[in-house]
């Protein structure tokens, strides 16, 4: 195998081949684990981003008077103005109240009849909390029924999701990586064993430990870096079929957000971990294996 | 033959040396009971003794593939039985084995089954090659260098079995029946070989219950029975039988 020259007869390694599956499963599993961590890492970003120094405030529709929600909006927006903490105050048009609602509600004209609440779009000049307190603050004073939002709580319980994922995805990291090792652990068992005799020629005519542990971690090696890249090959298709479907959702609900170089770089750098980490459990399999003979 | 003759590797006293040796496989009885014996440097011994005797066992203990259950084991002059694993790869590299069943490694021509040895050694590859050419030479195994051991005769499986036993110039050549499989006429020709082996500077033992083939060859026999070795002259009725030696 890539001309170099072996002693073990690799041909007859069926324990050998069963880690090549192996491994391109387990790669799969974790570059799936690597694109959800790191999706989840653009999302919160992206939310976050859209999200600190801002706020929404929000009339009801109960509240409004006979002349509808102009005269509270109009009060708000002057106080809001005046406020040194706030950068820019305007109300939404009320079709962009229906477009954010469309998503959920369909393109039903029923939304254009109902009664909808007036809302302000607020940014601020500072993500502080005390210039969140002193704006909300004056925003109740000029209008007590006005709802302000400063997203915090949304944006806590999804960023809490996220880390769910996130921890969920680091799991099978985990899991993938043990997996990975006890299944060349016991494969090397297996092949130590298949090849007794191949070993005690090797040591009669002079190898030491070393060199055969080099033998069957080489193999690894190759048996990781083979099966992770054949992992990633059937992962690749998998990740476009996904990335199609999530074009496909309104970009308010998901946000296109693209992945960053470091997710493909670490994808790129499965097979070499799972080569290296076989290599080094091979190595290590072998030797404890061998100390304990003779 | 250039090939085989090497600097003296510089110790001193026997190659081999056995002190109350006994050993037990598992729990069960004691295979060799209570050996002592020397092997002294450039000797040629047939180990002769009924089947199941335990000369494959004496042979293995000299080889390093097993550990005496007690006594005292010395190859070239270092106590094996303290020495560390490491050490026993060095030390093998100055022996050579030949298996009853040879052996072989089946996926690989005969050529690097003969290299073998001297690749885990590390020597360079235009070394290696000259030397395994030459060798395979020597044993008339030239047009079979690319074959593999399925495809090779029992004598022919022999004498690469010889070939990568002795490509290291070793100092004690350790061989088990290596006439068990082949005909008169084939085993005389392994025997030619062993003894010029042994004439350019080895110590040979040679494992054997062929008692015709030790009959023609004076050398000693050490004689294994009930697990004890008692040193017999050679059984040959010429003391000298030249003739039969040279080639
Ligand atoms: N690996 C082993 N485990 C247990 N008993 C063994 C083993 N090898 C050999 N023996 C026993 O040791 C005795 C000597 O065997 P062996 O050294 O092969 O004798 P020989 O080569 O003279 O025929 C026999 O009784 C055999 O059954
Ligand atoms: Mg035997």
């Amino acid at each position: 195998m890539f001309g170099i020259r072996s002693d073990l007869p690799l041909k007859r390694d069926t324990a050998g081949r069963f880690v090549l599956w192996l491994v391109m499963v387990l790669v799969f599993m974790a570059s799936l684990a690597v694109t959800v961590n790191s999706y989840i890492g653009v999302l919160l970003n992206d939310w976050n981003r859209s999200v600190t120094g801002t706020l929404t405030v929000q009339v009801p529709v109960m509240d409004l008077g006979e002349k509808g929600a102009a005269p509270t909006v109009g009060k708000i927006l002057d106080v809001l103005k005046r406020h040194p903490a706030v950068a820019k105050a305007e109300a939404v048009p009320r079709a962009k109240v229906i477009a954010l609602l469309k998503p959920w509600l369909g393109e039903s004209d029923v939304i254009a009849d109902l009664p909808l609440p007036a809302l302000i779009d607020v940014e601020l000049r500072t993500d502080e909390p005390e210039a969140v307190a002193a704006v909300t603050a004056s925003i109740k004073t000029a209008a007590p029924q006005a709802v302000v939002d400063d997203h915090r709580v949304w944006l806590n319980r999804v960023m809490g999701l996220a880390q769910g994922f996130s921890v969920v995805a680091m799991t099978i990291m985990i899991l993938v990586t043990g997996a990975l090792g006890l299944t060349v652990v016991f494969a090397t068992r297996a092949s130590l064993a298949e090849f007794v005799q191949v070993i005690e020629v090797l040591h009669v005519v002079g190898a030491k430990d070393g060199y055969i542990a080099g033998q069957f971690a080489r193999r690894a090696l190759l048996q990781g870096m083979l099966g992770g890249a054949a992992g990633l090959a059937l992962y690749a298709p998998a990740l476009a079929l996904v990335a199609w479907l999530a074009s496909r959702v309104d970009p308010e609900i998901l946000p296109n957000a693209a992945l960053p170089a470091a997710h493909w770089l670490t994808l790129a750098a499965l097979p070499f971990a799972a080569g290296l980490l076989a290599m080094l459990t091979a190595h290590i399999t072998v030797r404890r294996a061998l100390s304990a003979k003779v | 033959m250039a090939l085989l003759r090497k600097k003296d590797e510089g110790f001193t006293g026997d190659t081999v040396g056995l002190e109350g040796v006994g050993l037990r496989y598992d729990t069960g009885p004691e295979i060799l009971t209570d050996v002592s014996l020397a092997i002294p440097q450039r000797s040629f011994h047939f180990l002769t003794g009924p089947s199941g005797a335990g000369k494959t066992s004496l042979l293995s203990l000299m080889y390093l593939a097993k550990r005496p259950t007690r006594g005292g084991l010395t190859l070239f002059g270092e106590d094996v039985t303290r020495a560390a694993r490491g050490r026993l790869a060095t030390l093998r590299r100055r022996l050579g084995v030949v298996f009853q069943d040879f052996r072989l490694l089946d996926h690989m021509s005969a050529f690097d089954n003969v290299a073998l040895p001297l690749r885990i050694a590390g020597v360079g590859e235009t070394v290696v090659q000259r030397n395994v050419s030459e060798l395979l030479n020597w044993v008339g195994l030239e047009e079979f260098k690319n074959a593999h051991p399925a495809t090779l005769s029992g004598g022919q499986k022999q004498r690469v079995a010889i070939a990568r036993a002795v490509v290291n110039r070793p100092k004690l050549i350790l061989a088990d029946e290596p006439t068990g499989n082949v005909d008169d006429t084939i085993a005389m020709r392994l025997m030619q070989l062993f003894v010029e082996l042994h004439k350019l500077g080895a110590s040979v033992i040679i494992a054997t219950h062929n008692e015709p083939l030790v009959a023609r060859f004076p050398f000693p026999r050490l004689h294994l029975d009930k697990g004890a070795v008692s040193i017999l002259p050679p059984l040959t009725a010429q003391p000298s039988d030249q003739t039969a030696v040279e080639m």
